[in-house]
């Protein structure tokens, strides 16, 4: 229809090109920034690798099971760290998994509506409290009572196991664990409050109407059902133990050896970085340094890629079979 | 095993004949969730009693308006207390445009095929240890040039950017579609719709999530360590192209130390730090509730 | 809600400026007052505490030290991050070459002592090298070992675990302590070596002479090995040590005054002096002791404060030592100090 009167809602020609300067303007802001953090975090791990390097051409792959770790003789090696960030994460994730699900569950379905948010709250609030307080805390009060109450009370029920074998220590690995279990304890029972609160009710319903008991419904209906989402969590809470430096490093007790207990003292990658990257002493000292932090950064990117790939492989999924 | 024991299971109204212990069953694991959740809360109210009990009686306005001390004496947190706030300030400062930026890239601009890959890349740089960033800063910046509260800042506003970034890209995506549609079928430019309508409906959420940001990045140690440890000013210092202390590296070194003093300082220092995290999340709270709001009044 | 933003933009940016501003300013006030700033060996804190105070009064200088440890304090003034340096281990060829043109000036003298947690022990416990090493090496884990028994017929030992603690990262006390057992014990030297941190076998590490003094109040049975002054100030005990004369030696004035006698009338060198197990005919000395060093950079825009500064430290600030019992640096070695001095801002 031929216009006789201008259409008031047509951009004039002068403010048609303005708006379309205005949009590519805003958008090409708003790329820089996005393309600007993805290029922080390949950078970072460019440079990472990079500066370790020379120690990765030195030991080669070799480094990462050896154990030796020698200042003196500059012959460096993964082993007792990686073995370290293992037994503390994987101890932590036992411990935390199923008292995170457990949680999870009372907050969700088994909770009276009145507890369930300030308990929620206070589980949150744990998430909240820093990890060099929590440090503080097992340096001067949880490693102590570790070692006068519950390292002997292992010992004394499972001493004949190698891992509770050897004398109580303040600092070592199994307090190390401890505090791990508490700082992913709130990451991972969050994150399966969600999934419980997601499962559509109808399916948990079904199950009820049928007669089973609300435990059999969850067991049966509701933690299948957030199963991918719930061994996300895990890996995410994991991949969360593998980075912590700080609280590690205040009560692991800096060992340099592999011992079957848990009681003495170990070291694991990142408390290993943390308590000797600022005095190291030689370069290929330094360089070594760095290959364990490449490790860490591999294992923690190969755990959080994992939690997202079950993610997305799984609400793909269920995205097609609900239609 | 008689006939009227026997039971069949396509028959619904048959009574279990194990219901019994069914019903115990789920007792037992009401009971065992029930302590799971007392465990943590237990935990939770031990470490926040002890931080509270050993830190309280140490509070005073000494310890709060003087700084860290030489050899055998312990002095205040005075110079910590300004230092982590200049430094989280200006984290934030650094932080929070760049990742509303991002996540308003990815909400609004990218395709989806760009939407999901920088997607995935804020939640690998969310996994990143701290510690690496930290490295990645020292490594970057330090060497050479020395420490500094920018450089610090720099270190924490990494860790930020995914966290605001995300939530922010989540409550973007709340906003509904008719708000958008409806202020370009005014005529209103796709960049002005955003900064607009879309934002400041938004905002809630992105203060939620920059508040939540600050409360985790406030407690952080390990980029300090290498970015802002070695403090060479005596006393409160404003001057952010040196290292300044910090109320985390103080509690760090302050928890290695073998005098009374010294570790009643760490409490009360961790009071503080506790103290700020807390009302950071309960302002979270506070701006998550008006963001409900602002979301359910569309 | 625009508004909000917009003001909450508005005062963003504001704090922003005035917090550069603040900082500009402060870095420019600063200049008026001369600030040196320092970091590394925690050994020496003690007695840079009596000297910063001390040099404000006298120079109006504003110095400032962060005890970080001997190889962070290498580290810092190798990066320029600092004005100087504290080490007690010397610098090797390698940490020498990466410093570009810093001296290194021997401006302390003190001991390490050999601290335990034995409560209500009715004596003062003695120990020899070897055992020392064999602690540390995990070859003797009771303190009612025979050994010790042995050598201390005068106390009743407790059967309690033995826990060697040690300094985590790097450390100039270690390389002090490692120098000495490799001296007396020919196990330690083929296995472990000496270094600011050798592959420590046994026990558990702590950060800091602080650290180890902490580790060492609450670990029943502990043993570890820190600077003198932490053991007086934090009234842990320490033991005595026999030298190679076969006398149990203590640290204190005395006893390391007459381990420094072991050095010869003329030092040459680039100030690496090593006075751990001195020989035979010094029954007094002390067997751990050590001289600690400031790291300096020849030229650098503070090279003549530098200079002031470390000349005071050997003349004036040996004085404040005694109470910390650091000894006077003996004559000899404060003329190799002026001889290194003199490279600083020529």
């Amino acid at each position: 229809m031929s216009t006789l009167t201008p259409d008031p809602a047509a951009p004039a020609a002068i403010e048609r090109r303005g708006i379309r300067l205005g949009d590519v303007l805003f958008k090409g802001v708003a790329a820089v920034a996005a393309v600007g953090v993805a290029a922080i975090l390949a950078l970072l791990t460019y440079k990472i690798f990079a500066l370790a390097w020379p120690a990765m051409q030195e030991f080669g792959l070799s480094f990462i099971w050896s154990q030796d770790w020698n200042p003196t003789t500059n012959v460096y090696g993964a082993l007792v760290f990686i073995y370290g960030t293992i037994v503390t994460s994987f101890i932590a994730l036992l411990l935390a998994t199923p008292l995170s699900i457990a949680i999870a569950l009372f907050l969700t379905e088994l909770a009276p509506k009145r507890l369930a948010s300030p308990i929620a709250t206070m589980v949150e609030l744990l998430a909240a409290i820093p990890s060099v307080v929590l440090g503080l805390w097992g340096i001067l009060v949880f490693g102590p009572w570790i070692a006068q109450h519950l390292e002997p009370w292992l010992q004394s029920w499972f001493g004949f196991l190698p891992i509770f074998s050897g004398d109580p220590s303040q600092a070592g690995v199994l307090p190390a664990a401890l505090v791990l279990t508490i700082m992913i304890i709130p990451i991972t029972s969050a994150i399966c409050r969600e999934l419980f609160s997601r499962v559509p009710r109808d399916l948990t319903d079904g199950s009820l109407a049928l007669g089973s008991t609300r435990w059999e419904a969850i067991r049966r209906v509701a933690i299948p059902y957030a199963a991918p989402g719930i061994s996300a969590a895990v890996l995410l809470g994991l991949g969360r133990a593998f980075g912590e430096a700080i609280a590690v490093t205040q009560v692991i007790g800096s060992g340099n050896q592999i011992n079957r207990s848990l009681f003495p003292p170990g070291d694991t990658l990142a408390s290993r970085i943390a308590s000797t990257y600022q005095g190291a002493g030689s370069n290929i000292e330094v360089q070594s340094l760095l290959y364990l932090g490449a490790i860490l950064l591999v294992i923690s990117l190969i755990t959080n890629v994992s939690a997202q790939v079950i993610v997305n492989k799984f609400q793909k999924a269920r995205r097609m079979s609900t239609g | 095993m008689s006939a009227a024991e026997i039971t069949d299971p396509y028959d619904i109204t048959a009574k279990s004949n194990n219901l019994g212990r069914r019903r115990r069953t789920q007792q037992l694991v009401s009971v065992l969730a029930l302590l799971s959740a007392l465990f943590a809360v237990f935990i939770l109210a031990l470490v926040l009693g002890t931080v509270l009990y050993k830190g309280l009686s140490q509070l005073s306005l000494d310890f709060l308006t003087k700084s860290s001390a030489l050899f055998g004496q312990t002095g205040g947190i005075a110079d910590a207390l300004v230092g982590s706030a200049i430094i989280v300030g200006m984290a934030t400062i650094m932080a929070v445009p760049i990742a509303i930026l991002v996540a308003i890239y990815i909400a609004e601009y990218a395709g989806p095929k760009a939407a999901s890959f920088f997607r995935v890349m804020l939640d690998i740089l969310n996994g990143v240890p701290a510690i690496l960033v930290g490295i990645f800063i020292y490594g970057l910046l330090v060497v050479g040039h020395g420490q500094s509260a920018i450089y610090g800042a720099m270190a924490l506003a990494i860790l930020m950017i995914p966290m605001v970034a995300r939530a922010t890209q989540e409550v973007l995506e709340l906003v509904p579609r008719h708000l958008r549609e409806a202020s370009l079928a005014l005529g209103v430019p796709r960049w002005r719709t955003v900064y607009s309508i879309v934002l400041p409906t938004a905002i809630g959420g992105i203060l939620t999530g920059a508040v939540i940001a600050i409360a985790r990045v406030a407690g952080e140690t390990a980029p300090l360590i290498f970015t802002s440890s070695i403090v060479t000013s005596q006393g409160v210092s404003l001057d952010v192209h040196q290292a300044l202390a910090t109320l985390p590296v103080r509690i760090f070194t302050l928890s290695e130390s073998p005098s009374p003093d010294d570790q009643a300082a760490a409490w009360a220092a961790a009071l503080i730090l506790i103290g700020f995290v807390l009302v950071m999340n309960i302002l979270a709270k506070y701006f998550a509730g008006r963001k409900r709001k602002s979301l359910e009044g569309v | 809600m625009k508004r909000v933003l917009t003001l909450m933009l508005v005062v963003a940016s504001v704090a922003a400026i005035a917090v550069t501003a603040g900082g500009a300013t402060a870095a420019s006030a600063k200049k008026q007052d001369t600030n040196l700033s320092g970091a590394g060996s925690s050994f020496v804190f003690p007695l840079v505490s009596k000297w910063i105070p001390a040099l404000g009064s006298a120079y109006g200088y504003n110095v400032s030290y962060a005890p970080t440890g001997s190889g962070a304090g290498i580290a810092a003034v190798t990066a320029r991050t600092v004005d100087f340096g504290a080490s007690d281990a010397p610098l090797t060829a390698d940490q020498a070459a990466a410093c570009k043109g810093c001296v290194q000036v021997p401006w302390a003298l003190s001991a390490t002592s050999i601290a335990y947690n034995l409560p209500g022990l009715n004596c003062i416990l003695r120990l020899t090298g070897p055992i020392l090493a064999d602690m540390y090496l995990g070859n003797v884990t009771v303190w009612d070992d025979s050994r010790i028994k042995q050598i201390n017929p005068k106390c009743t030992l407790p059967s309690t675990k033995i826990t060697p603690v040690y300094r985590s990262g790097n450390s100039g006390t270690s390389y002090n302590v490692t120098d000495y057992l490799s001296a007396v014990s020919p196990t330690w030297k083929s296995k472990l070596g000496v270094g600011q941190s050798v592959a420590w076998p046994a026990g558990v590490g702590a950060s800091g002479s602080s650290g180890v003094a902490a580790t060492l109040k609450k670990t029943e049975g502990a043993i570890g090995y820190v600077d003198v002054a932490y053991a007086l100030a934090n009234k842990i005990r320490f033991a005595s040590i026999q030298n190679a004369s076969g006398k149990f030696a203590t640290p204190g004035l005395r006893g390391i005054d007459a381990a420094a006698a072991s050095l010869p009338k003329k030092l040459t060198g680039d100030g690496a002096f090593s006075i751990v197990n001195p020989p035979k005919g010094n029954p007094l000395a002390y067997p751990i002791s050590t001289f600690t060093y400031v790291i300096v950079p020849t030229s650098s825009s503070k090279a003549a404060d530098l200079r002031k500064m470390v000349y005071w430290a050997v003349t004036r600030g040996q004085t404040f030592g005694a109470p910390l019992l650091f000894q006077k640096l003996p004559l000899q070695v404060q003329a190799f100090a002026f001889k290194q001095i003199k490279q600083i801002n020529s």
